[in-house]
């Protein structure tokens, strides 16, 4: 008897080593380096079994950080994390709420996931196109006022939102009935590669975080060595942005990821030297009076033509880069439904703005280049 | 009282020079005064930018600015005195609305028009255009009520009721449009002056003279109108004439100001006001001319305001007028303690 208690006693203690050997393997084997480098608004942090995934700025001013817990299959998550929003990955359906993710999609060959979106005709990616022309991505109203049915009925893994403050009640309510939200704050992205590196967060959902890494290494690779090239650049041309909405001219500010791709290519921003990240809204005056000498003219995307330009403002014609014809635009490329492929891929592909933009400043420098954004107005 | 007006008459002409002067030379990018004048009378400035600006950016702005503030004052007078409602104003029958729904069904709603139709609609002719149509469509509408409708009162409600109608078209396009679309309907709505080419002005001036000559017959019948119709019928007005006439006339001139320059709030409820207070008298005659100067003097001063000369932004036209006006017109009347 008294040996079967003691036989009793040790297994429970060797259980309760191992348990506890268990427990503490799942907390030391961490590699708690933060996988992100140039984006500050998200770090992935990988433990054994699960990765910790912290968004931090998903709008500007944004007060609360956002965790989330992704756990992989047979993953254990510490008690201390379950207060979190926990997803298991690889995920097999997603709900997506801007156009910049859709490129992370199709880069991580995952765009079959894809089983909703907010205004499909501003969706570009021609393989998201036939899905949703073959009736497998349902059409989900506005981004504020997604169509929570809809969303309920297709039960999808995860949801990925974006908010442009701490409002978004749509969203909260989808997270009050079960589903899995997560915000996204690409666009509040200051730099470009930044900017470029959330597809490690899509990445994570897929349980692709090394093919996200190589595919994001590639385009820095791409990128820093384009900023080398365009050093190499013997003029510095001056270059006036953007044009008038309405009767206000909206053009990038000093520290915005567009006028640091301008500063990377080479070139004499006139407004480089104005602080912030969003856009100035200048007169024309203001505007006239600065860049009429400019070299070079970089419009928003408004515009197909040069005579599309003046019909709407005769006053565009005045400027020395309209009658040397020197006006660019990326409002060629776009999708079936019309919309603008620069808005959807740029963020994604600073590789390629960038070298666009060295292409337009320097021809010299990149003899056998094709813009692939950018065209020169006729 | 005749040398008062006199005096009035020209304080305010020498006024309206000033604030046109004011106009032109203010703004964001410091002229120097020798240079505005050198420009103006055809002299090159001493920098290309700077002349063009003048007579290419800012005169053509200071002219809208006076038509428009002619237009909306004398509209105003006009449907003050025909609903003899202190409150009425030229977009008092739904014009306005119908304007904005003609413009709405062109921003928000021309994903619905094949793309060969929404390119021409979405040029600035095309909104101009819609703006007509819509407050035009409303202006029949009115016309033919007021053909079946024998007081004034009841076209004035249908002249809401035609608004409610229209708002509420508006907002289910609204409700449906992308962020672009909503940007571009609500900067349209803000009102704006300083966007139109010799070529529009040209249209909107042939169309404010057409406004005011209508006005200008109507003078009389609104001083009997002020008395009652009634008492307008027993004088041998013809009022349902009388009604057409100036129907049409605030239809033009707010109808074609609208389409230019957005619906620009305030100035034809107010300015009415400002004449009557300082002229002390309720001839039409003086107050067509009082309207007129002081439209025309409060719509440059807002304009000037707006540009916000020295900073690098400028606000809305539509904001000005209504935070300037707002408080002059409260000061008046409590200063005054009555208003007719």
């Amino acid at each position: 008897m008294k040996s079967m208690i003691s036989r009793i006693l040790f297994s429970f203690a060797l259980l309760f080593l191992f348990s506890c050997k268990n427990e503490s393997k799942s907390e030391t084997t961490i590699s708690s380096k933060n996988e992100v480098r140039y984006a500050t608004g998200f770090s992935i942090q990988n433990y054994f079994g699960y990765s910790v995934v912290t968004v931090k700025n998903p709008w500007p001013k944004a007060t609360k950080t956002y965790t989330y817990i992704l756990k992989e299959k047979n993953g254990l998550v510490p008690d201390s994390l379950k207060q979190n929003t926990i997803i298991s990955v690889p995920i097999k359906t997603i709900v997506v709420t801007s156009t910049t993710h859709i490129p992370s999609l199709e880069m991580l060959d995952e765009v079959n996931t894809l089983v909703g979106f907010p205004h499909c005709d501003y969706i570009s990616s021609e393989k998201v196109r036939a899905r949703i022309d073959a009736g497998k991505i349902k059409e989900l109203g506005n981004n504020q006022d997604l169509n929570t049915e809809v969303i309920l009925d297709l039960q999808p893994n995860v949801i990925i939102g974006y908010g442009i403050d701490n409002k978004n009640p749509t969203l909260d309510n989808l997270q009050k009935s079960g589903l899995k939200v997560m915000l996204n704050g690409d666009w509040n992205e200051e730099t470009a590669l930044g900017k470029a590196e959330w597809i490690k967060f899509f990445g994570a959902l897929y349980g692709k975080q090394k093919q996200a890494d190589e595919i994001f290494t590639k385009i820095e690779k791409d990128y820093l060595k384009t900023i080398t090239i365009a050093k190499m650049a013997k003029t510095t041309p001056t270059i006036l942005a953007g044009d008038m909405f309405e009767d206000r001219w909206y053009l990038p500010k000093g520290t915005s990821w567009g006028s640091l791709l301008l500063k990377q290519a080479n070139s004499n921003y006139l407004w480089q030297e104005t602080s912030g990240t969003g856009s100035l809204s200048l007169s024309f005056e203001t505007v006239f009076e600065k860049a009429k000498n400019a070299d070079i003219w970089i419009t928003s995307g408004q515009f197909s033509s040069l005579k599309e330009m003046t019909d709407l403002n005769p006053h565009y014609a005045k400027f020395d880069a309209f009658r040397n014809k020197n006006v660019y635009s990326f409002s060629g490329k776009k999708g079936k439904t019309g919309g603008i492929l620069y808005y959807e891929l740029a963020p994604n592909r600073p590789d390629l703005v960038l070298k666009d933009l060295v292409k337009i400043l320097h021809p010299e420098l990149l003899p056998g280049y094709q813009p692939f954004f950018f065209e020169k107005l006729q | 009282m005749k040398n008062r007006n006199t005096i009035l008459f020209s304080g305010l002409s020498l006024l309206l020079l000033l604030t046109l002067l004011l106009n032109i030379s203010m703004g964001q990018v410091a002229i120097p005064i020798k240079e505005v004048f050198r420009s103006l009378f055809g002299c090159h400035a001493s920098k290309e930018t700077w002349e063009y600006i003048i007579v290419n950016f800012r005169l053509p702005k200071a002219i809208t600015a006076i038509l428009v503030g002619i237009g909306l004052s004398i509209s105003g007078l006009l449907m003050q005195t025909l609903f003899r409602n202190p409150l009425a104003g030229p977009y008092v029958l739904g014009l306005s609305s119908g304007s904005s729904l003609g413009v709405a069904f062109v921003i928000l709603g021309s994903g619905f028009l094949p793309a060969v139709f929404s390119q021409f609609l979405l040029s600035s002719y095309g909104i101009i255009l819609a703006s007509c149509i819509g407050s035009s469509l409303v202006l029949v509408m009115i016309l033919i009520v007021s053909q079946r409708l024998r007081d004034t009162m009841s076209i004035l409600i249908v002249g809401l009721m035609f608004s409610s109608f229209t708002s509420a078209i508006v907002s289910v396009f609204t409700y449906f449009s992308s962020a672009e679309q909503l940007q571009k309907y609500t900067f349209w709505s803000m009102g704006s002056i300083g966007n139109l080419s010799w070529q529009n002005i040209s249209i909107l001036a042939v169309c404010t003279v057409v406004g005011l000559l209508f006005s200008l017959l109507s003078l009389k019948p609104l001083d009997a109108l002020l008395l009652g119709e009634n008492y307008a019928k027993s004088m041998g007005l013809n009022i349902r004439k009388a009604r057409y006439i100036i129907i049409f006339a605030t239809s033009i001139l707010a109808g074609s100001i609208t389409a230019f320059a957005g619906p620009i709030a305030f100035i034809g409820l107010a300015v009415p006001h400002l004449g009557k207070l300082l002229f002390q008298t309720s001839n039409h005659k003086v107050l067509f001319f009082a309207t007129l100067l002081i439209g025309s003097i409060i719509m440059l001063f807002c304009d000037t305001i707006s540009q916000m000369p020295g900073f690098d932004f400028t606000l809305p036209i539509n904001a000005i007028t209504s935070i300037i006006g707002a408080p002059i017109v409260i000061w008046l009347i409590v200063r005054k303690k009555s208003i007719q």
